[in-house]
C-alpha cells in the first residue's frame, strides 16, 4: 500500500470531503461540486503549507 | 405541504432514538428517516475510514483522563458506534507507535468518530424538522 504522506493525505481528504458533502448538501450534483471543492482545498492548502514550511529548519 | 419558513415537517420518529441509531450504525439515522442516499454513503464511508485507520496501525485510545488528550481521543473514537465495539472485540486498535503511519492511523480513527457524531446531529436536525 501507499504509505507516503501525500497518499495518506489524499485518502484522508477524500473520506472527509465525501462525509461533509453528504451532510451539508442535499442534491447529488451539489454534493459532488461541494465535495470536489473541499477535496481541492484540503489538498491544495496542505501542499501550500508544506512548501511554506519547507525553508524552516526542523 | 411544506412547513413555513423553509422548515420541513418533523418526522414521527423519536429524535433521541434516531440519534441512538445514528450513533450505533453510521448512517443509520438517515436510513431510518428515509434519506437513503446520505445514509448509505455514510454507512460505507465512515466505517471504511475507521477500519483503514486501524489497518495502518492506528490506535483506539483508552479512557485515561490523567492525560486529557488521550481521554478526549477515546471519546472521539467511541463516536463511530458499533464498529468501535467490533474492533475492540476483535482485539484491533492496539496501535504500533513505531509505525510510520501510526499518527495518520490515529487521525483517521478519531476523525471517523467525530464525523459520525456530526452525522448524529444532522439526523437529529432532520428528525425534528430543522432540515
Amino acid at each position: 500500500m501507499d504509505t507516503s504522506h501525500l497518499g495518506l493525505l489524499l485518502i484522508f481528504s477524500a473520506f472527509v470531503s465525501i462525509a461533509f458533502a453528504v451532510l451539508m448538501r442535499d442534491e447529488p450534483r451539489e454534493q459532488v461540486l461541494f465535495g470536489a471543492k473541499l477535496f481541492g482545498t484540503f489538498v491544495g492548502s496542505a501542499v501550500l503549507l508544506g512548501w511554506l514550511l519547507y525553508p524552516l529548519p526542523l | 405541504m411544506p412547513a413555513p419558513s423553509g422548515r420541513r415537517a418533523a418526522s414521527t420518529a423519536n429524535p433521541y432514538l434516531v440519534c441512538a441509531a445514528a450513533w450505533a450504525v453510521p448512517g443509520g439515522g438517515h436510513l431510518w428517516l428515509g434519506r437513503y442516499q446520505k445514509g448509505l454513503t455514510l454507512l460505507v464511508v465512515l466505517p471504511l475510514m475507521f477500519a483503514f485507520g486501524l489497518w495502518i496501525q492506528g490506535r483506539i485510545f483508552p479512557f485515561q483522563f490523567s492525560d486529557l488528550l488521550v481521554g478526549l481521543a477515546a471519546i472521539a473514537d467511541l463516536g463511530i458506534g458499533v464498529p468501535y465495539v467490533l474492533a475492540k472485540l476483535a482485539g484491533a486498535g492496539a496501535g504500533n507507535v513505531i509505525a510510520i503511519t501510526y499518527e495518520y492511523g490515529n487521525t483517521y480513527v478519531i476523525v471517523a468518530g467525530l464525523l459520525n457524531m456530526l452525522a448524529v446531529l444532522d439526523a437529529f436536525d432532520i428528525a425534528v424538522g430543522r432540515k
